[in-house]
């Protein structure tokens, strides 16, 4: 069977790689928030280390990185020439009605920046960490909240399961796209009333054929005594290891560095 | 025979499944970013239909997240949160109104319009300068290609569900 690849992941061992999905994922979040409070060019110094350091230890190319930014190339140029036009200020270069000014420059630069090292540094998440093991953390990060009623490990189940059979559903609904095409289905034409009609024929037995799957899963998880969440043990369990402690103390002073460069200078 | 609540949540699993599986069939690409899929939101709506909010939100939240996790456009931390796991949850509203198609689908879509909208202000908020009406520019941007599979999923979702019914009731009475 052909492997298909879903998700950004790049295997590899490196010591990024290594780190708990807990330890990385809130280490992005907290990588997310401390952006916002940087407020100057220099105090962009700090994630540029950061993220320099982590793609040097993760031995992922800057390449792969920045390969993010072309699906938000749009929202990005759109982001600089708005701040480029609107501020006012004063005025470098007039076209017509509208004027370049130094403040717009500045700030459209800033704008840009902040963009662009929070979709680099984020990106660095999905291409260290497997689809599965990001699950696996999402889980058990959602865990204290299902004393309030948030159902954890139903989630993390369900995500799981759908990761397993996207290949195989992939593979399903291109199969019965090509075998109702060869009958003169046409998936890409017409109005949209059309294109909603010519879906039945897609999703009547793509669903047919996921219910009986779900039964049989069903059948089998029961079987072998399946119960939910509670008390469950796990083949592979996550552990935090030392290297985790060293990334969250690397995170600390970057925190550190952040907030100084806004409140001290 | 009622069905066990194990085999609605795999069933859940597999319609997220689907809807992944049909979100890589883009028949629209739009130049930002924003894309029209193969009806991907309609396993979740149907879903939903069928199982009620509560299992529709579930299933919802975890396409939401699976979503972030495959194809992630992270601009904002806020917007994580209302663009992914919030946003597709709200589909699963379209179960509130106890097999009521029209209003079912039409209240999920827009609760998955509403946040999107949000979170477009957020971001218009926090990059654009001052004085830019983040309202206006969310609403277009996010409309410009979120109508279109607004339109084609509550058409698509009318056309299957009434077979669906037909499957349920052939089920029932084979099982």
């Amino acid at each position: 069977m052909r492997e298909i690849t879903i998700g950004q992941y790049i295997p590899g061992n490196s010591v990024i790689h290594r780190l708990d999905p807990r330890t990385k994922i809130l280490i992005t979040f907290a990588f997310m928030v401390l952006l916002f409070v940087i407020d100057d060019f220099a105090g962009y110094a700090f994630p540029l280390i950061f993220i320099a350091a982590a793609s040097l230890l993760s031995g992922i190319s800057i390449k792969y990185m920045l390969r993010g930014l072309r699906p938000l190339l749009i929202i990005i140029l759109l982001t600089f020439v708005l701040n480029l036009f609107m501020i006012k200020g004063r005025v470098i270069y007039e076209v017509g009605p509208l004027s370049i000014t130094y403040e717009g420059l500045y700030q459209g630069t800033f704008m840009v920046l902040r963009l662009v090292l929070l979709i680099v540094g984020t990106s660095l998440l999905t291409l260290t960490t497997s689809p599965i093991s990001l699950t696996d953390g999402i889980e058990s990060l959602l865990k204290p909240f299902s004393k309030v009623g948030v159902p954890a490990h139903e989630l993390a189940m369900m995500m799981t399961i759908a990761l397993r059979f996207i290949p195989t559903l992939m593979e399903e609904t291109d199969k019965i796209m090509k075998a109702q095409m060869a009958r003169g289905a046409d998936f890409s034409s017409g109005n949209i009333v059309k294109r909603a009609q010519s879906l039945v024929p897609l999703l009547v037995p793509l669903f047919i054929s996921a219910f009986r799957r779900a039964d049989d899963l069903a059948m089998a998880m029961e079987s072998r005594c399946y119960r939910g969440g509670e008390n469950r043990t796990r083949m592979k369990t996550l552990k935090m290891t030392r290297e985790d402690l060293f990334a969250f103390v690397a995170t600390g002073i970057f925190a550190a560095g952040c907030l100084a460069s806004r409140f001290l200078w | 025979m009622k069905r066990n609540s194990l085999s609605t949540l795999i069933e859940g699993a597999l319609m997220v499944g689907i809807a992944t599986a049909l979100s890589f069939v883009k028949i629209f690409q739009a130049p930002y970013g924003g894309s029209v899929t193969l009806g991907s939101m309609v396993p979740i709506l149907l879903y939903s239909l069928r199982n009620g909010a509560a299992k529709g939100i579930l299933a919802g939240a975890s396409y939401g997240l699976l979503q972030l996790i495959i194809e992630p456009y992270i601009v904002h931390p806020v917007q994580v949160i209302l663009d992914y796991p919030l946003a597709f949850g709200l589909l699963g509203l379209s179960g509130l109104f106890n097999k009521k198609v029209w209003t079912g689908i039409t209240v999920g879509i827009l609760g998955r319009f509403f946040s999107h909208f949000l979170s477009g202000v957020i971001f218009f908020g926090s990059y654009a300068p001052e004085g830019m009406n983040a309202a206006v520019y969310s609403a277009l941007y996010n409309g410009a290609y979120l109508l279109p599979e607004l339109v084609l999923s509550l058409l698509a979702v009318r056309f299957v569900f009434y077979r669906f019914i037909k499957m349920d009731e052939e089920r029932n009475y084979l099982s």
